[in-house]
């Protein structure tokens, strides 16, 4: 590698070494300034991710391929970084009080959360299985810690130990799968392996090694069979930790699919069966267990499954369209998830926990603007026009169309009616109760800030698609 | 570019709802809206003042990009067929707000947000010239509805609310392929003009046919997917009843006109013997269940799935007299149902039952009441001289022209009408006085009659002089009559 190359290469990762150099300074200041500043830390995160942000911004004109292939910095990579951008930035945000009241709010957890930040970035421009995996395992592993942060409660660390256990199985199962195809192509570069190829893409070992894979990726999104630690980690985690797993991450897992499934080996093989058959049963699985969920961060945790397996659905079609259509799905997934779990972060204050569907009866009579908003995310999780759920759904539906998989669309539309009634009992039970109790929400100035942020992207993006649609389809990569 | 006078009539509602956001007051909150509603109306009236009935070409049309990468527009238009509707919402939205004068005494802001985005929304659906435009429009008015009915119904409200929403919900969803795969095989547009000269194959046109009757027939209501009716109807509060039989149920037949008839015209007269069966079905089914009844509303919410029959029944007989009849008969069921359920309103006001049984005499502790309530019943049986009769003469005569079977059904139909309703009348305002010794009863009051005078003034109009409605719609109707049979008989 000439030292011109080098050049390059750090340049096409500066926002990674932003936030990697920005987290190890934050490390460090925060031994140094002590407790209570929490103040200080927020706002020291938000500028790092606004410093990374402003760095792809800059390099976005064009595509540029580092570390001799192991890396690249396209517009795909620039799309799902902006959604990572967004998602921490608010779990930021949410943290501050919430962070008090848990007493979580030290210097680590921020820390944690940008290095986490930093794996899903390398996720996203990862064009080698192993920097896939460097991307992956960083992401993970600072979110095991971040899922036991609640050090005093059980429900944490039962969480965390579970997810570090399969996760590690999941990674292992990747990994093999790895080495697999390094052993039948001898290469692991994505791009390399579609060329070496040129037999029969059905040899068994190549499939067997496809299915251990898409196995281990499938784990990070929470897609059946491999979501049982979900509803667990979920509920277990501080919430804001949990909102910010339910996006992040998943998104970054969908990047990483996005760019392995539609290479043209893996697209040879006919995973696609495989993966429409993941598509359907995770998202009966989500609609239907989420119908019995009383605990509220559990029932996210089941829609989240559910979302996941509609986004699936657009995986399956493939093509520009499919591919644009998970991306835009994705990013009104997260302004709309991130709303509602704002809601719930938001209502954890004094002896309230908020993490009951049926304590939060009556909230449009005291506080009609937070249930309005409410209103807002449920029904566009719903998928209901005319809000931005709607179109990400939609958009998914007409490339899965578009391909000629009209039944999978009716199984998926199906499904969705499913899932639409437990996000209705939970306006019902916002709108057609009586309350039963004083609600005094933590109203911060930062968290009415993520609301507005979100509730505006939710209506905006369904009654103005237009702008939003094109930023993705520009984006896909190679088109 | 002309005036946008449809998007002003659709966006004025919202506008007054943006409006009532910042009011404090619950007076004044009933007073805007109702001035929304009456410059809304009066917006509508000046439209038909300036629809030209020489033409069956949309009129005041707009369009504007929404979506270019889908090839979504914008796009307002009316023509003879959805004139009328638009008259109709813009008409029952007024007497909504005044139907909810008092019965609504709690959270009045939001319900008159809620009904005022109701309306627009409506509106919107009758106006809209691009197919994913109407789908919108058609499953927003989900989260509305929704709310009228399980915040501010009766006792039964939440369950009410749920069914009417996931009935809809599941229906309308379908459909929602049904026009992705439509956009696909239509040259990739929403346009409901340019996918209407489309010639798509039978096969498609098949199970496009079958995804649209879902959705269509679950607002109509059709038999068997009629269950959700009585149950939202009996518990909605009266505006939310009106609302639903005066426009909601209009939106089904509307589809079958703007969509399945002209876009689908090889099925729609394939299949038409099967839709005729299922309108005969709903015709005498709704009739006898109407005849069970001891709750009012729900009296007039099955008399509602029988008269929606006739409007099927005239629509899928695929000629002139049947279509126009079915047109005609769908504005006059908006009317005296709407009235109807308003009655039925006004009188659960004053007594707080809905129990036929409870009443008697009552004619004499509020005559003008009863005589309105005479004229109303006698519109919805179809006397002469009053709008339903016309509208059913013309359903059942092209009915017999397509079908004996079906029109005999149709006559049986009329006849249980003629029953239930007339049974219902004598029950409640004739009699020895039972209600008048336990229940102050005061007869209507000048805003309950501001509400019921338009509506009686349009039944006495319709069933003497219907000419200027059946002139808004017949360059129209006849245009659609002639593309079904010329693209139909291609099989």
């Amino acid at each position: 590698m000439t030292a011109a190359a080098l050049f390059q290469s750090a340049l096409a990762s500066l926002p990674e070494i932003v936030v990697i150099s920005g987290a190890c300074i934050l490390l460090i200041l925060g031994q140094l300034l002590g407790k209570g500043r929490q103040h200080f830390l927020v706002w020291a995160s938000v500028a790092i991710v606004l410093i990374a942000a402003v760095a792809t911004l800059m390099l976005a004109g064009e595509v540029r391929p580092a570390y001799t292939g192991m890396f690249v910095a396209d517009r795909f990579a620039v799309f799902f970084k902006f959604v990572f951008y967004l998602a921490t930035i608010l779990t930021f945000l949410l943290s501050r009080k919430y962070g008090e009241i848990e007493g979580i709010g030290s210097s680590e957890y921020y820390v944690l959360l940008l290095f986490t930040l930093s794996g899903m970035m390398i996720m996203a421009s990862a064009t080698d299985l192993l920097s896939i995996y460097v991307g992956l395992e960083l992401m993970v592993l600072c979110t095991y810690v971040l899922t036991g942060f609640l050090r005093q409660e059980r429900r944490s660390n039962e969480a965390a130990l579970k997810y570090v256990i399969l996760g590690a199985v999941s990674t292992g199962i990747f990994l093999y799968g790895v080495s697999l195809v390094y052993g039948l192509t001898g290469t692991t570069q994505l791009d390399a392996m579609a060329a070496v190829v040129t037999g029969d893409p059905l040899d068994p070992g190549l499939l067997l090694a496809v299915v251990f894979i898409v196995a281990g990726l499938v784990f990070k999104v929470g897609a059946v069979p491999f979501h049982m630690w979900l509803p667990d980690v979920y509920e277990g985690a501080p919430t804001t930790i949990t909102a910010f797993m339910s996006v992040g991450p998943k998104a970054a897992g969908f990047a990483v699919i996005l760019r392995v499934f539609l290479n043209p080996l893996v697209a040879a093989s006919e995973v696609w069966i495989i993966v429409a058959v993941i598509a359907v049963v995770t998202m009966a699985l989500g609609s239907f267990v989420a119908l019995v969920q009383d605990n509220f961060k559990r029932l996210l945790a089941y829609s989240s499954i559910a979302h996941a397996g509609f986004a699936i659905f657009g995986v399956v079609a493939g093509g520009a369209d499919g591919i644009a259509s998970v991306m835009l799905y994705l990013l009104i997934y997260s302004l709309m998830t991130l709303g509602i779990f704002g809601i719930v972060i938001m209502m954890r204050n004094g002896d309230f926990s908020g993490e009951v569907i049926e304590d939060y009866a009556g909230l449009s009579k005291s506080h009609p603007g937070l249930a309005l908003l409410m209103l807002l995310y449920l029904f566009s999780l719903a998928g209901i026009p005319p809000t931005a759920g709607f179109f990400g759904k939609f958009y998914v539906l007409v490339a899965l169309v578009e391909r000629g998989f009209v039944m999978l669309a009716v199984i998926a539309v199906l499904l969705s009616a499913v899932a639409a009634y437990f996000y209705i009992r939970i306006v019902m039970v916002i709108y057609m109760r009586e309350p039963e109790r004083v609600f005094d929400p933590a109203l911060t100035p930062s968290a009415r800030a993520t609301l507005a942020f979100t509730a505006v992207g939710t209506l905006g993006i369904g009654l103005f698609p237009a702008w939003f649609l094109r930023l993705a389809q520009v984006s896909v990569f190679g088109g | 570019m002309t005036f946008p006078l449809l998007s002003l009539i659709v966006f004025l509602p919202v506008a007054g709802a943006a409006v009532l956001v910042f009011l404090r007051n619950d007076d004044a909150v009933r007073w805007t809206a109702l001035s929304v509603t009456v410059l809304d109306l009066a917006l509508c009236i000046a439209m038909l003042a300036g629809f030209d009935t020489t033409t069956h070409e949309m009129q005041f049309t707009e369009r504007r990009p929404w979506v270019p990468a889908l090839g979504i527009t914008y796009a307002l238009g009316i023509d003879g067929i959805s004139a009328l509707f638009v008259f109709l919402t813009a008409l029952l939205g007024l007497i909504c707000v005044l139907a909810s004068w008092v019965a609504i005494d709690r959270k009045v802001k939001a319900f008159m947000v809620s009904l005022l985005v109701m309306q627009a929304l409506m509106l919107g659906v009758f106006c809209a010239l691009d197919l994913f435009l109407f789908y919108v429009l058609w499953e927003a008015m989900l989260i509305p509805m929704y709310l009228i009915i399980g915040v501010w119904g009766g006792d039964g409200r939440v369950y009410a609310a749920f069914k009417f929403f996931l009935y809809t919900l599941a229906g309308s969803l379908l459909f929602l392929i049904g026009v992705i795969v439509l956009y696909f095989n239509g040259g990739e547009t929403f346009d409901i003009l340019a996918l209407t000269a489309q010639d798509l194959p039978f096969r498609v046109q098949s199970w496009l046919f079958f995804a649209f009757l879902v959705a269509f027939a679950v607002k109509v209501p059709m038999v068997p997917v009629h269950t959700w009716l009585p149950d939202a109807h009996v518990q909605a509060p009266t505006a939310g009843s009106i609302i639903l039989a005066g426009v909601l149920l209009k939106m089904g037949a509307y589809g079958f006109l703007r969509f399945s008839l002209p876009m689908l015209p090889e099925a729609s007269m394939y299949y038409s013997t099967l839709m005729l069966s299922l309108s005969a079905l709903a015709i005498v089914y709704g009739g006898l269940l109407a005849l069970a009844q001891d709750d009012l509303k729900k009296l007039v919410a099955y008399s509602s799935i029988s008269h929606m029959g006739f409007v099927t029944l005239g629509i899928f007989a695929l000629n002139l007299r049947g279509l126009e009849g079915a047109i005609l008969q769908m504005f006059n069921h908006g009317v005296t149902t709407g009235a109807l359920f308003l009655f039925v309103g006004l009188i659960y006001e004053r007594t707080h039952t809905r129990s036929i049984a409870d009443y008697g005499g009552l004619m004499k502790a509020a005559p003008v009441y009863t005589a309105f309530l005479a004229l109303f019943t006698l519109s919805s049986m179809a006397l002469p001289g009053t709008n339903s009769f016309i509208g059913e003469l013309l359903v059942l005569s092209g009915g017999f022209a397509a079908s004996l079977a079906a029109g005999s059904a149709a006559v049986f139909g009329a006849l249980l009408g003629a029953a239930y309703l007339l049974g219902m009348y004598g029950r409640v305002a004739l009699g020895p006085a039972s209600v008048g010794g336990r229940y102050k009863m005061r007869d209507v009051n000048a805003r309950e009659m501001a509400a019921i005078l338009p509506l009686a003034v349009l039944v006495i109009w319709v069933g003497l002089y219907p000419r200027p409605f059946l002139d808004v719609m017949d360059v129209s109707v006849k245009h659609l009559l002639t593309h079904v049979q010329s693209k139909g008989s291609g099989q």
